[in-house]
């Protein structure tokens, strides 16, 4: 079979790109950029339109003169169609319709008192999943994009990979200390309550275990890896995705404005999201939604999600002993042979890309959430800056000490000043213009490292990417799935994990927020 | 006898025949994409 499809599509979507990247680059949208204040994504935007914009030039060109006969060129480039639909919804709602919401909400701010896109977190990451949801329930996605909206699962895992080079060994050793206790309560609780229902309300006993997987662990990949081992039906699997889906999708809009109104830190929300939602995706696009010009709560939240992950071999080997016992015609299954063949190989990638960086491949090795102390290269603070520092007081002699040291200098000059400078910021009796400058100093004297960066902006490019297709996939039909028992067991479970989630998070809240 | 298909074609989900196989393509991309970051962007 061929799957290349014969469209002009292509062809026009890299035109369409490469067009919207010279235009940015030649200033002939500076008044919308303007309008917009997306100035500091012009660059980005020429880059992107540009890499992309060819790609679909060249593909579309492939597509429209030659003849693809069936094979792996075929079958892998007839995925370029779809991504680049991805990448322009992406661009649609990044470069347009984000701050286009963002100026009516701040508009409407004005006007009836209530920002309803800072409120409810309108952002890219959100509108690319309603894009996406729209797309494929109103219009169905175009035949020639079906191969590359299955792409995203890749970007997905992609992202998460990369996300490891973020990560520094004092951060996860703080994080991961809360993450394996909080994980498994939640996930040994899901997994016990969804068995005990599941006994309670007579399913059968390999839906009742596909189920409890799904819930306890990570959604749709922990469903699929405990299937073999308690033989469930391909309708039982089926059911037990739609209900996690559903559960997903819906916990996906609901968290962040929960998040917002209880007022949330980045650490606190990454930690109920990574703990509470059912499917490893959904944790995601909440994080991105909750932060998404920052990376600080999808690090919280992925560091959740990974230690369930983790979890997974336990729960397929407590689900493999509960079934053999209660059927009595089970067929043996290989253990080893399941766990070894269904562990998600991905997270090895994510442990590895953080040892790398702990050996400071990506950052300097002292880095801390691949951050490093300028030293001399710190950005120097102002005159008036300093003018305003000379008025302030302190009486402890080691901080009165830091600040002459800044003074003199006009940069912090040692970890151990910007420790002490930074307990005088945050002191209640420092004046509130004497605090900006300190703010100010303590953001000078780290820096970021270039390499880091660039996982940065390619790891949000990842999510983005992966989390509007994932949207594209989300269909009615996979939705109205989940039906009957499993519903109800579902709703039972997922509100139980949610709500018991977010209670963890508030009373741990000092904790997790160092 | 039914034909047994030339390729596998993945699943409604993944281009790829299992999720091990789409777990190593992430692996091989993510490889891709340090060792480009790496040799070409500064550490600091």
């Amino acid at each position: 079979m061929v799957y290349t499809k014969k469209t002009p599509w292509v062809l026009i979507i890299g035109i369409i790109m490469c067009v919207y990247a010279w235009l940015v680059q030649q200033q002939y949208l500076a008044g919308v950029i303007k309008y917009l204040e997306t100035d500091k994504l012009a660059g980005e935007m020429v880059t992107m339109g540009y890499i992309f914009g060819v790609i679909g030039i060249v593909v579309g060109l492939w597509q429209q003169f030659m003849q693809p006969k069936e094979g792996h060129l075929d079958y892998y480039l007839s995925t370029i169609g779809g991504a680049l639909l991805i990448l322009l919804c992406v661009f649609a709602v990044k470069y347009g319709a984000e701050p286009v919401f963002k100026a009516w909400g701040a508009a409407a701010g004005k006007s009836i008192g209530w920002d309803f896109a800072k409120t409810l977190g309108i952002n890219y990451i959100l509108l690319g999943i309603i894009v996406g949801m729209i797309v494929v329930n109103v219009f169905k996605v175009p035949t020639w994009a079906e191969n590359g909206v299955r792409l995203s699962r890749l970007g997905l895992k992609t992202g998460v990979i990369l996300l490891g080079a973020l990560y520094s060994a004092a951060e996860l050793a703080e994080y991961s200390k809360w993450s394996i206790g909080l994980i498994f309560v939640f996930v040994l609780g899901s997994v016990g309550i969804t068995l005990f229902m599941g006994r309670r309300r007579n399913i059968p006993t390999s839906m009742a275990g596909v189920l409890s997987a799904g819930l306890g662990v990570c959604g749709v990949s922990a469903t699929v890896a405990s299937a073999p081992v308690v033989n469930a039906k391909s309708s039982e699997i089926a059911y037990s995705i739609g209900t996690i889906l559903l559960w997903g999708i819906l916990m996906m809009f609901i968290f962040p404005p929960v998040g917002r109104a209880l007022g949330m830190t980045y650490e606190q929300f990454g930690a109920w999201a990574g703990t509470g939602i059912l499917n490893s995706a959904q944790v995601a696009a909440a994080a991105l939604i909750y932060q998404p010009n920052g990376i600080e709560t999808l690090k919280v939240a992925e560091i959740f999600n990974i230690t369930r992950i983790l979890v997974l071999p336990i729960i397929v080997l407590w689900l493999a002993v509960w079934y053999v016992e209660r059927e009595q015609t089970a067929a043996k299954v290989n253990l080893l042979h399941v766990i070894v063949g269904k562990f998600p190989l991905f997270v090895l990638g994510f442990i590895v890309l953080f040892l790398l960086s702990t050996t400071g491949m990506f950052a300097p090795s002292h880095h801390a959430g691949g951050k490093f102390f300028a030293g001399e290269k710190a950005k120097l603070l102002k005159d008036e800056q300093i003018v305003v520092l000379q008025k302030a007081a302190t009486d402890r002699p080691e901080t009165k000490a830091a600040l002459d040291n800044l003074i003199a200098n006009k940069r912090v000059m040692s970890k151990e000043d910007d420790v002490l400078l930074r307990g005088m910021e945050k002191a209640k009796e420092t004046p509130k213009e004497i605090k900006a400058v300190l703010k100010d100093a303590h953001k000078n004297a780290w820096k970021t490292s270039p390499r880091i960066g660039w996982f940065r902006d390619l790891i949000i490019w990842f999510f983005a990417f992966g989390l509007t297709g994932l949207g594209m996939q989300i269909t009615v039909k996979a939705i109205t799935q989940a039906g009957g028992q499993p519903l109800i067991i579902g709703t039972t479970v997922g509100t139980i994990k949610a709500v018991g989630a977010l209670i963890a998070v508030l009373l741990l809240k000092d904790l997790i927020n160092p | 006898m039914s034909e047994q298909p030339k390729f596998n074609r993945g699943t409604a989900l993944s281009i790829f025949k299992s999720d091990r196989m789409e777990d190593i393509m992430a692996l091989l991309v993510s490889l891709g994409i340090v060792i480009v970051v790496v040799a070409l962007v500064p550490i600091q």
